[in-house]
């Protein structure tokens, strides 16, 4: 097999642009899936991938297509992950290719994540080919979407394919295309193994795979490799490629894409953009751009029953294993007794998580109210990050406040703009440039994270009705003039409801605050007072009245296990409350807070 | 009548049943009513011609021969009966003792049996009460819910005031010397003062027992569907809770049940032996009964009754075998609504091991609402207010 007939490519895409469709029927196709047994969106094949309708991982597959000029080729397909919480992740599969099929829907045109992959893939040097996907519907505008693509995207529209992925259409000429357009990859075989690792998982039989691209030298079983960033060297157990199932195969070559194993441990030891070479022959250099995982997002994460404290302990430890991106450290909350402060790329990574340890470790967990991180300059002269408000020094021992902002972008149809304004206004936005796109503009923000990280993105979909699209990226820190908010129930704080909020927004935010909470408090035996201060200064309170009466003052004629199943379904309810102190508190509290 | 033992084999379910104890209530379910009140929830079906009458009769006893065809029918004994409803005094007096002949005839019945029927003020006279108890019932319980002519006019109900006064009297003059009255409280447009003064009326009639009943809005009802404005606010309810307790006290009635009051002596059996987790047996649409670890539910809709009951099948719908972790639960709820409470080692045993249900406890004997007596815990009469939030924690 030479280079020549090798393709290494992926496909980006706005969500619901129609990525994994098309995927699906290039594997059929191309016959890599017989059709029969095809299951819909092969490559997402998390429950959770499914479900929400989003690549969390990457994957990859080989096709082999026999081409109009005769000669088969062999196409690896590398899938990235579909949400902005991973664009580290989709940087480094994109890292493994030559090209991209940027994916644009003709009746949608472009969207933030359409711009946001282009850019990606175009600063990872891809050959890009359009494809505007979805003809078949009725809304689609072809000709308009070409205009788009030219305008807005470095790129030639009218190069760009046109296809319906849902019907097969003008898909065998995206295969053609691949061929025609895309370059080779390029490799000395001969040359010092040098392979950029772009996902792994653990296998509890194989431990870690690898998931890797040549671009220099071969590799087999029995290699020993080195990995650059932590200078860890093991033996190569077994290398193969994705038919789309794991096929052993003799070695891989510069050039290829495959999987390796190696009897690694743990995940972390193997992160995506490391750089793999041979321990005897290293390659000069590693590759650029490798960075570890970053969470931007930091939640408590407590186990409603004190037992399943070391229950929750180990399923953080087991998913750690297969998810590096996520940190935890043990923490002790004085309201929620003893859990963990865990880290995330974004809210998406968190609720993933979260439901993961609901689900496979039938945890029943109370989760604080997101943070982001803000660094902190004391009035003795130290640099502190501080993720947990509850851990936020006194107000006389702060020097300067600075929190984390993002470059955000914003698509939306130019009638929704004045709502878009009001919203970053309220979100303490500060407008960057402004582009018109037809009957679109696309409008640049720069927000705070703390701002954008939990109800953000529903706000921006309810006042455009859906049709704006948003995405961010890191930007820095800015000094900011914030204080923290605690909440007090019966005058007891509650060091797991704090909350660190710009000061111009703290009372509105206190007094939405606790109406909030006292929706969400149930009553109890006793009167509840609910406090939202400033220090030592009150700034909003609601009561929650003791309970009058609760009571089936009835005659069920017998009916027993009626009652009792009413009585069941209560406590199903009540098994998401938290006893702090002596107040009841449900789950919903700890989340109210971001929301209000 | 018999049953022919293939029919009996479709019924496993209480065939193989094991009733622990011997002496059994049995609940009996007459579920005609000529209206439907706008708060009922029950089981009910629309009042038809005689000949819809006489078709469930026959139906409810040929039930009751298959009841008593069971394997075990011969080792118990009926110690209480009542029949609820629905409107069981719909039924005339001959087709009452008619029912409980068949009763009679298939099973042991305990030496004065207490034996009910719920009766509406309208659709009783003295006649028609002297020919229950001829056929041997021994106490009525009369649906009288409210003395304001307006709201019983709001429930949907089509007595006045007047009528439930003469029907009480009737039962007196038909030598009935058992009789309970059910009232309604937290009813629209129920003020505090409008309800004492009935509550003061119905005491002055002198009855042995008083059943009252907070109204809920439930699903299956009018009012559950639609909502209803006018509904007191809950300091007035509770109020109207405590008026009635004070009141039946102080005429010498002991609160021994979350919703009845009884004069000594004359607590109902019959429920009595539902709060004691006591078993019993049931006939007609939608009637539950217990039996060892079974609890079920009879088909509700009338017509299917009536035509698994004609084919010689026991009409029995749904059930399930309670584990004894669910039987705990169920002691510890049906005993704390009685005055009597449950044993405080009951309490113990289940809070063994979770200390946050043990805090729970103290944290109710600390407020005063749940009391020792003896070797007996129970609830105060504060305790019985709050206590769904206690029960809620028991199961």
């Amino acid at each position: 097999m030479t280079l020549d007939r090798n393709r290494n490519f992926s496909i980006v895409a706005h969500i619901d642009h129609g990525k994994s469709t098309l995927a699906d029927r290039l594997l059929a196709l191309t016959g890599t899936m017989d059709a029969k047994k095809a299951v819909d969106q092969v490559l997402d094949s998390m429950d959770l991938e499914r479900e929400r309708g989003i690549t969390i991982k990457a994957h990859t597959v080989r096709l082999l297509y026999r081409a109009k000029d005769g000669q088969e080729y062999t196409l690896n397909l590398i899938d990235t992950p579909g949400h902005v919480d991973f664009s580290y992740e989709v940087s480094r599969a994109l890292a493994a290719c030559e090209g991209a099929l940027l994916i644009v829907d003709a009746a949608q045109g472009i969207e933030a994540q359409t711009l946001a992959n282009f850019y990606l893939a175009s600063d990872a040097g891809l050959t890009i080919i359009p494809v505007i996907n979805k003809i078949d519907l009725p809304a689609a505008d072809v000709e308009g979407t070409r205009e788009q693509i030219t305008e807005t995207l470095d790129l030639d529209g009218t190069e760009a394919l046109t296809i319906s992925a849902k019907h097969g259409t003008g898909v065998p000429e995206v295969l053609e295309a691949i061929v025609a357009r895309i370059p080779p990859p390029q490799g000395d075989p001969d040359a010092p193994l040098k392979a950029l690792v772009f996902d792994s998982y653990y296998d509890s039989y194989q431990g870690v795979v690898i998931y890797v691209r040549l671009f220099e030298g071969r590799i087999r079983a029995g290699t020993r490799i080195l990995l650059m960033s932590n200078g860890r060297t093991y033996d190569v157990q077994q290398v193969g490629v994705f038919t789309p199932g794991m096929k052993e195969v003799e070695q891989l070559d510069a050039g290829q894409v495959g999987y390796i194993t190696a009897s690694i441990k743990r995940v972390a030891d193997a992160k995506v953009g490391e750089t793999i070479t041979e321990a005897l022959r290293p390659t000069a250099e590693p590759f650029p751009g490798y960075r570890d995982a970053k969470p931007m997002v930091f939640a408590g994460l407590y186990p409603i029953e004190d037992t399943q404290y070391e229950g929750l302990r180990d399923a953080l430890e087991k998913l750690r294993l297969n998810d590096p991106a996520f940190s935890y450290e043990p923490e002790t909350s004085l309201a929620l007794g003893y859990g963990f402060r865990c880290g995330f790329l974004g809210m998406l990574h968190m609720e993933i998580v979260q439901e993961r340890l609901e689900r496979e470790f039938d945890l029943a967990l109370i989760v604080t109210a997101p943070s982001v991180q803000y660094r902190v300059l004391t009035t003795a002269g130290a640099v502190l990050d501080i993720d947990n408000p509850a851990k936020l020094p006194t107000p006389d021992k702060i020097e300067q406040m600075e929190e984390p902002y993002v470059r955000a972008s914003v698509f939306v149809p130019t009638e929704y703009m004045t709502s878009i304004y009001k919203l970053a206004q309220d979100k303490r936005g500060e407008h960057r440039a402004l582009e018109y796109l037809g009957k679109r503009v696309h409008i640049r923000f720069d927000f705070p994270l703390a701002e954008i990280v939990v109800d953000f993105y529903d706000k921006l979909k309810s006042i455009s009705k859906g049709y704006a699209s948003f995405d961010y990226e890191f930007a820095d820190f800015r000094p900011s003039d914030l204080v923290k908010l605690d909440i007090l129930l019966n005058g007891d704080p509650v060091d797991a409801l704090s909350v660190i909020v710009h000061r111009d927004l703290a009372y509105e935010k206190g007094k939405s605050l606790v109406e909030k909470l006292r929706g969400v408090i149930p009553r109890q035996l006793f009167e509840v007072a609910i406090q939202a201060a400033i220090g030592s200064r009150v700034i909003a309170r609601e009561t929650v009245k003791a309970m009058g009466k609760n009571v089936t003052a009835k005659c069920y004629g017998g009916d027993i296990t009626r009652k009792r199943k009413l009585l069941e379904r209560q406590k199903e309810g009540k098994k998401r409350m938290k006893q702090v102190g002596k107040v009841e508190v449900p789950q919903e509290a700890f989340l109210t807070v971001l929301r209000s | 009548m018999s049953f022919g033992p293939r029919s009996l084999a479709a019924d496993d379910v209480l065939a193989g049943a094991r009733p622990a104890t011997r002496a059994l209530g049995l609940y009996l379910h007459v579920p005609f009513c000529a209206y439907r009140c706008h708060y009922c929830a029950f089981n009910t079906a629309p009042l038809g011609d005689a000949a819809g009458t006489a078709r469930f009769v026959a139906a409810l006893r040929r039930e009751i021969d298959g009841l008593g065809d069971l394997p075990w029918a011969r080792d118990v004994m009926i110690a209480t009966m009542f029949f609820g409803g629905g409107t069981p005094s719909t039924l005339a007096a001959g087709e009452i003792a008619a029912i409980l002949d068949t009763v009679r005839a298939r099973f042991t019945v305990a030496a004065a049996p207490e034996i009910t029927v719920e009766c509406n003020p309208e659709s009783v006279d003295r006649a028609r009460l002297e020919g229950y108890r001829a056929a041997g019932v021994s106490r009525i319980s009369l649906g009288v819910q409210a003395l304001d002519d307006a709201i019983l006019a709001t429930l949907g109900r089509r007595h006045g005031a007047r009528e439930a006064a003469d029907a009480f009297a009737a039962c007196r003059e038909a030598g009935v010397d058992n009789v309970s009255v059910d009232v309604m409280f937290g009813l629209p447009g129920l003020d505090l003062a409008t309800w004492t003064r009935g509550v003061e009326t119905i005491l002055g009639w002198e009855p042995e027992h008083v059943s009252s009943y907070g109204l809920s809005l439930d699903p299956g009802s009018l009012w559950g569907a639609t909502g209803i404005a006018g509904l007191p606010p809950e300091d007035t309810v509770v109020a109207q809770y405590r008026a009635l307790a004070a009141r039946a006290a102080a005429h010498g009635f002991e609160h021994y049940e979350i919703s009845n009051h009884a004069r000594p002596g004359r607590r109902s059996r019959h429920n009595l032996n539902y709060w004691r987790r006591g078993e019993y047996l049931a006939a007609g649409p939608g009637a539950a009964g217990f039996l060892g670890d079974l609890r079920y539910t009879n088909v509700k809709p009338l017509a299917r009754y009536c035509a698994l009951a004609e084919g010689g099948r026991l009409p029995v719908g749904e059930h399930e075998i309670l584990t004894p972790r669910q039987a705990l639960g169920e002691r510890l709820i049906l005993g704390l609504r009685t005055a009597d409470g449950v044993p405080a080692a009951w309490l113990d045993e289940r809070a063994a091991g979770e200390a946050a249900l043990a805090r729970r406890l103290d944290d109710w004997r600390a407020r005063g609402l749940l009391l020792a007596a003896g070797d007996r815990a129970r609830l105060s009469e504060e305790g019985f207010l709050l206590s769904d939030a206690l029960f809620v924690e028991l199961l």
